[in-house]
């Protein structure tokens, strides 16, 4: 166990944070090769001007986010999740159940050095499978959605739903009264925002569900975790 | 040229694809070395093939869902960049917000008026700009953080596992509190508060986490049912909730 922790740490880790590193700086850059193109080839450029309006109003509604999402979740996903998560997006409905999903078919715990090598492997499957069906889907154009009978497009809609709703017992059924409490906080939270309470933060405010409950149950469950190694010393 | 032509024209095709290779060849790196690294610390091949497997399948349905908000975009903002936005950082809410937010300071409506080329050169530099941020800030404190979660640790692997386990719990909880407080109604013109009644999303959640409870009994019972589990209760949850 001791030269695999050292495998980890010293050796594995390491080199992820390296690819990591590299691969976000160089997606970071090449983000602006259609913004390149419009310019260079086809001789387009926004006016300054508006650009710079129209940033700050996005940079007010989603710069937020920019900084709440990756500190969210990343308990959840670990360094290597993080990298991958937010260079190829769509978190919460992809990314975060994929890698849960892959833990428990593999019996792995999130967050032991198992489960983290399992969820990388699941968020990168579901990376390449969710970028296939996206060009089978470009290519294709709208033609493919067409074809799809309308029950199931609909019924499609009910899936993230029923999904976290089966995940959250999965990993709560051990810890009831926790996970329960989390849920009623995250609730009472989103009936505050659905009355406006939270209005006055800044942008979008839909961040400060998980937010909360993630951090909430971070420090209850540490709490909890604390009192019983001294009830047992 | 029209700014449609341009936005589908092979030039940008190629400067999309690029931006998508960059993704793919980053989840490949990290699988590939991972799935090296498993072996080390002891997990078989057939827990690691399990893992793909069953993430493979999680990410058909939500791949189709996030497919109908691209096509969506691809005719507002042309096939590669709608691909690519999607594939990359991307988000169905955020790319169509942001690429309305950077139209509208030109005074062009997306998806309602004919796209300038001032528009959708607009419409590409804010969706790019307003989403590296993400990308910048977890990409260079990843490893910051996971510094701060190990002190918190203290070098306790449980205590370490306890915390992922109770942050796992936190996003689902909130998760499906977003689903749940949809029993909420609102008058859609003036906003008021117009009391509790059903909701089928809420339905869904609460079904996926009942049948979900129900299975891991059964499953105790019948250990083949085991991996079985996730799949039976969200496919069963998702159909009645269509069909009722």
């Amino acid at each position: 166990m001791g030269n695999n922790k050292d495998f980890f740490d010293k050796e594995y880790m390491p080199q992820m944070n390296r690819i990591g590193k590299i691969t976000g700086a160089l997606g970071v850059i090449i983000a602006f090769a259609p913004a390149l193109v419009l310019a260079v080839v086809y001789g387009i450029l926004p006016k300054p001007a508006a650009l710079a309006t129209a940033f700050v109003a996005g940079a007010s509604s989603f710069g937020v986010l920019w900084f709440v999402e990756p500190i969210s979740y990343f308990s959840v996903l670990g360094p290597v999740g993080t990298y991958m998560a937010f260079l190829s997006g769509n978190i919460s409905n992809m990314r975060v159940p994929c890698a849960s999903m892959a833990q428990i078919s593999a019996e792995v715990e999130p967050g032991s050095e198992q489960g983290s090598i399992i969820a990388t492997i699941g968020m990168a499957v579901s990376i390449i499978i969710n970028v296939s069906v996206l060009t089978i889907g470009v290519i294709l154009g709208s033609s493919i959605l067409a074809k799809l009978p309308e029950s199931i497009t609909s019924a499609l809609g009910y899936l993230l739903p029923a999904l976290f709703g089966a995940l959250l017992v999965q990993f709560g059924i051990n810890k009831k009264v926790h996970a329960l409490g989390i849920l009623i906080f995250a609730f009472l939270i989103n009936v505050g925002l659905n009355f406006g309470v939270f209005a006055w933060l800044p942008g979008a405010s839909n961040y400060l569900g998980i937010l909360t409950s993630v951090f909430l149950s971070i420090v209850v469950m540490i709490l909890t975790y604390n009192a019983q190694q001294k009830k047992s010393e | 040229m029209s700014a449609l032509e341009i936005a589908n024209s092979l030039p940008m095709w190629i400067a999309c694809g690029l931006a998508v290779a960059v993704v793919i060849i980053q989840a490949l790196l990290f699988a590939i070395k991972a799935y090296g690294a498993g072996k080390k610390v002891g997990l078989t091949e057939k827990q690691m093939k399990k893992a793909m497997k069953s993430s493979a399948i999680t990410s058909i349905g939500p791949s189709i869902v996030i497919l109908s908000g691209m096509l969506s975009l691809l005719i507002t903002v042309g096939a590669p960049v709608a691909w690519m936005r999607l594939s990359m950082i991307g988000s169905v809410m955020f790319e169509s917000l942001a690429a309305g937010i950077g139209t509208n300071v030109v005074g062009v409506q997306l998806g309602v008026d004919e796209l300038t080329h001032q528009a959708l050169a607009m419409a590409v530099w804010t969706m790019v700009l307003c989403s590296i941020g993400w990308v910048i800030f977890a990409t260079f404190s990843a490893n910051r953080m996971d510094k701060i979660q190990n002190k918190l640790g203290g070098g306790d692997a449980q205590k370490l596992i306890s915390i992922s386990v109770a942050a796992v719990i936190g996003v689902f909880a909130a998760m499906c509190a977003q689903h749940l407080v949809k029993i909420l109604q609102f008058n859609p013109e003036t906003k008021a508060f117009a009391g509790v009644g059903f909701s089928k999303h809420a339905f869904a959640c609460v079904l996926g986490g009942v049948i979900m409870g129900i299975m891991m009994q059964v499953s105790k019972k019948i250990p083949a049912l085991k991996e079985w589990n996730l799949t039976i209760s969200i496919l069963a949850a998702m159909i009645i909730a269509a069909v009722i």
